[in-house]
């Protein structure tokens, strides 16, 4: 009769079985690439540079050297998903394992492939790996919204600029394209067809009768929801959107500004503004009352680089009060300090219900001086020191989720006029 | 793990107790009424346990948290003895139980569906729920008397649920590691932390009902009195099977102890 005593035991080691041995890793990026050479400042402009993280969305991993320099073989080093393998891809297809240190030959700009096998086997990752030669630029260029085409997802548009000053001396070859919070807006309404993103072109309806971007303040649904972001407000900007820590942390995700060799003293743009017709509201989601909703455009030129060295990279944080910043120029907007005509002397932004930016529902062209508070080192612009921003957002406040749902803000035909 | 030690301390005395047995008498033992062998029995107790995917997949790594939130059950049971050792009975059980848990998981696959829009992948991570749920259930059970004041009794269970909820965090774990690989795990990598954590909500999924075993040992203390303890072994998905958030299967499986009053 004994047995019946052990039934309760026989349940108990039934269910809580010890857990079994750790899965083997799936994934197989690689995190970061450092090129091994002995004079980083010769080859590239700044010593950070020899060492790029990758996001995990890119699969082509590029590195600016100066113009005049020749490279033929470099060690290569990479960090992996722990426990993936790297092969190198052959012209013909044939694979070879690759170990960190090994040398590729980059001369000729020649692209290499690599390819990159998960711990358990199942997952592999391609990788493009060369460095581009920095191209000299002209300072002015012309920003027209004419090409787009939808992200390699089919889901959302992406803006590629063709102005070769634009190309060589802002964006660069490797990813000439604007940025914007459309990657993320993907993650909360996977449902969304391209042109119900919060940045989408719309043909024929530019000032000129061509393209143009409308940027508008979306309502980011249950998911938005979930993780405490209400709303996306459109948005285009010169600089990186990090989609991977978009809902870890918004403000640091959108990161602003690339090196520019020149000096920008005015920005123009053709723009038209519709607040949104729904109540102003905060992050939780709740109407503010006597707040009226306002866009933004703004040009940043910042010092990229401390006094120790390090990288500068402006985010929503700071793109327009960081101590590093040299030259702004802004719309119009009240600040906290009432005299203040710029966020770096204005105690921090002013909601209001009496906007000043003077942005009409008619196309208008505005130009917006850069103001400068100090001169620029020619020493250090020649070798990419400064970075220059562009911003365009219709809720100037949408980096910290409020605004109006429904604000609407046009643009085309932004220049970019430089002193030299 | 918490709940483990409870049973197995559950266990071990019984097992400890009935191996004690006096041998009393089984008709001072026996039913109350001995025209009819039949009798009822007024039952309350401390209700514990989780909801739980069995066996633990590989994808959960360690449970960090585990912490029954301490339930409750009252009910009334009706038995009828049909000889010295065997009988039957059928009760009514009013409960509420709950419990916490947070875990680490590895390339954890999940799918979440709200309003028409998707998102899902591999999560890697620390995944904290907190589940509560009031109902009924229906216990008939077959009932054996191992000696004259020890019975066991074993058969299937009904529960419905009048509310149930099944709700939750993911972040990162303790080592700051949190993200969801979108799709696949080379997909997009979107990092969560304890600052920012994405919540969810999974009362609408829950099923009404559930089904198990129920397995119960009462001990005759007094004439009148019982003490027992019991544990219901759910057998089916706590969650709606088209409901792709959780890949797993997840069964609640709580136990009783407690005081009985025997008429």
């Amino acid at each position: 009769m004994k047995k019946f005593f052990l039934l309760p035991l026989a349940f108990a080691a039934f269910g809580f079985a010890s857990c079994s041995d750790e899965p083997l890793n799936a994934e197989c990026d690689i995190e970061s690439v450092t090129l091994g050479v002995d004079t980083p400042e010769e080859v590239f402009y700044h010593a950070y540079d020899a060492t790029q993280s990758v996001p995990s969305t890119a699969d082509s991993i590029g590195f600016l050297i100066r113009h005049y320099v020749n490279v033929e073989s470099i060690p290569v080093n990479l960090t992996v998903t722990p426990g993936a393998t790297v092969y190198v891809v052959g012209a013909d297809g044939t694979e070879s394992l690759f170990k960190n240190g090994s040398s590729l030959d980059f001369s000729d700009e020649q692209i290499q492939r690599l390819r990159v096998v998960s711990q358990d086997g199942a997952w592999s990752r391609s990788y493009k790996l060369n460095v581009v030669h920095d191209v000299p630029s002209e300072g002015d260029m012309t920003l027209d919204f004419e090409t787009y085409d939808l992200d390699a997802s089919g889901k959302y548009y992406i803006w590629t600029v063709t102005d070769p000053n634009a190309v060589n001396g802002l964006f660069g070859s490797g990813d000439p394209t604007w940025k914007n919070g459309n990657p993320g807006f993907k993650l909360s309404k996977s449902s969304a067809k391209p042109m119900d993103y919060p940045s989408v072109p719309l043909v024929g309806e530019g000032p000129d009768g061509s393209a143009c971007v409308k940027l508008e303040t979306m309502d980011t649904g249950a998911f938005g929801q979930m993780v405490n972001m209400r709303m996306a407000a459109g948005s285009m900007f010169v600089g990186e959107f990090d989609v991977a820590n978009a809902l870890k942390d918004a403000l640091k995700a959108t990161r602003f500004g690339l090196p520019f060799k020149h000096k920008p003293v005015k920005l123009s743009a053709w723009l038209k503004y519709e607040p949104g017709t729904k109540a102003f509201q905060d992050r939780m989601g709740k109407p503010v009352e006597g707040i009226a909703d306002e866009p933004d455009a703004y040009l940043v030129v910042y010092r990229n680089q401390d006094a120790a060295g390090n990288r500068v990279m402006l985010d929503g944080n700071d793109v327009l009060t960081n101590p590093h910043i040299v030259g702004i120029a802004r719309l119009p907007h009240h600040y906290v300090n009432p005299e203040a005509t710029y966020p770096r002397d204005g105690g921090g932004d002013l909601e209001s219900n009496d906007p000043i930016h003077g942005i009409t529902s008619e196309w208008q062209q505005y130009v917006l001086d850069v103001n400068y508070y100090e001169e620029l080192d020619p020493e250090i612009l020649v070798n990419n020191g400064y970075s220059m921003v562009i911003g365009f957002a219709c809720s100037w406040q949408g980096a910290y989720f409020r605004g109006s749902i429904g604000s609407k803000l046009y643009i085309d035909n932004v220049n970019v006029i430089c002193e030299y | 793990m918490n709940l483990t030690k409870y049973i197995l301390a559950a266990a071990f005395s019984f097992s400890a107790v009935v191996a004690n047995a006096q041998e009393d008498s089984w008709a001072e033992w026996g039913p109350t009424n001995t025209s009819t062998n039949a009798g009822f029995i007024v039952r309350a107790g401390y209700t514990i346990g989780g909801t739980m995917p069995l066996p633990i997949p590989a994808e959960i790594r360690s449970i960090n948290e585990f912490s029954p939130k301490g339930g409750a059950t009252v009910g009334l049971d009706c038995y009828k003895m049909f000889s010295k050792r065997w009988g039957i009975s059928a009760g009514w059980h009013f409960f509420y139980e709950g419990f916490h848990t947070s875990a680490n998981v590895k390339n954890y696959k999940m799918s979440i569906t709200m309003d028409g829009n998707t998102m899902g992948g591999y999560f890697t991570g620390c995944d904290v729920t907190n589940t509560d749920a009031w109902g009924m259930t229906i216990p008939v059970l077959a009932t054996f008397r191992l000696s004259p004041r020890w019975n066991v009794s074993l058969g299937p269970y009904f529960t419905t649920y009048f509310k149930s909820s099944f709700e939750g965090e993911v972040y990162d774990n303790p080592d700051g590691v949190g993200y969801l690989r979108v799709d696949t795990p080379t997909g997009e990598k979107i990092n969560m932390d304890r600052n920012n954590p994405a919540t969810y909500d999974f009362k609408e999924h829950m099923r009404p009902w559930a089904g198990g075993i129920e397995l119960a040992f009462d001990w005759k203390a007094m004439k009148h009195l019982n003490v027992f303890g019991s544990v219901d072994w759910g057998l089916s998905d706590a969650i709606e099977p088209d409901f792709d958030a959780v890949a797993f299967k997840m069964y609640p499986i709580y136990a009783t102890f407690g005081v009985a009053y025997r008429y």
